[in-house]
């Protein structure tokens, strides 16, 4: 990082890397503020740890939602239905 | 059954007709088994990983559903209100199992970047999109990662990024504000990114 982009961090004219890593969840999502979202774009363009550590975080995202399958147990419905026939008193 | 039949059925937008359903209506019951017994067998197995107890997990949520449903109060989607049951009562039966080997909360913590005076204190070493590509069991890696979280984290990761239900209905679910939500889910995600580091960085070569 530059010295200048650190002065600017330090005087509080940008953010720092505490403010943009506890921020990335709504950076991600685009709730931020325009003006905000754009000073995380700048930071995170030349911030040699939080360019890395975002684009872990989404790759961490992108794994989890690949996710796995989960495969369902055959006649879970008719099981379900038929141990509450058993101990719900349904009315036909 | 024809299309439009099914849809009915199974359609995601469909309410059930409560009515039905506070009289104990064994039709009405069992369209609501069949339409949602899925989706909520999924989020519970993903809490467990066990099948059989998430099976009986499941049969338990609709007959308290059909206990309990004179307490629901309209206030949040009817199908909320029954994951949340479903939702209690997996991370009871979690709690009680001792197949728990996720985080104490303070190793939890360690896994939170540091910072001094705003800054990241160590450096931040890239991964290595081919390791990443070449490492076939990176699901397993991730989902043992998952695992490990405490529980509320892991609950909201499944919740939130798995089944990508919103930020309102997981705190709804949970009985949260949206905020610790929004907390948790980063925190988690944070503490994911720390266990994956060390399977993605780039390798040094070995020095002879
Ligand atoms: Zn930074």
């Amino acid at each position: 990082m530059n010295v200048v982009y650190t002065i600017k961090t330090l005087l509080g004219l940008a953010p720092n890397c505490k403010k943009v890593t506890s921020f990335l969840a709504d950076y991600v999502e685009g709730t931020l503020p325009r003006k905000v979202s754009q000073q995380f774009d700048e930071h995170l363009g030349m911030c040699k740890c939080c360019g890395p550590y975002f684009d872990q975080y989404r790759t961490t995202i992108d794994l989890i939602k690949e996710g796995r399958e989960v495969k369902l147990p055959a006649e879970l419905v008719e099981h379900t239905m038929t141990f509450l026939r058993n101990n719900a008193n349904l009315s036909r | 059954m024809t299309e439009t039949a099914r849809s009915k059925i199974e359609g995601p937008s469909l309410e059930p007709d409560l009515d039905a359903l506070l009289a104990g209506d064994e039709k009405a019951f069992e369209r609501l088994v069949t339409q949602e017994s899925p989706r909520l067998f999924r989020i519970v197995f993903r809490i467990l990983g066990d099948e059989e107890e998430s099976q009986n997990i499941i049969q338990e949520t609709f007959l308290q559903a059909f206990q309990r449903i004179k307490t629901f109060r309209r206030e949040s989607k009817f199908t909320t209100w029954l994951y949340a049951i479903g939702i209690n009562l997996a991370r009871g039966s979690l709690r009680k199992s001792k197949r728990m080997t996720s985080l104490s909360d303070s190793d939890f913590d360690r896994l939170q970047p540091s910072f001094s005076k705003g800054m990241f204190v160590e450096t931040v070493a890239s991964w290595d999109p081919l390791r990443i590509a070449e490492q076939t069991n990176r699901h397993e890696i991730l989902h043992r990662a998952i695992d490990r979280l405490p529980e509320d984290y892991k609950t909201i990761v499944i919740l939130r990024d798995i089944e990508e239900h919103s930020t309102e209905e997981v705190a709804k679910m949970l009985e949260i504000s949206g905020g610790a939500v929004r907390v948790r889910l980063h925190r988690a995600r944070v503490a994911l990114r720390e266990m994956l580091n060390p399977h993605f960085q780039y390798q040094r070569q070995s020095a002879e």
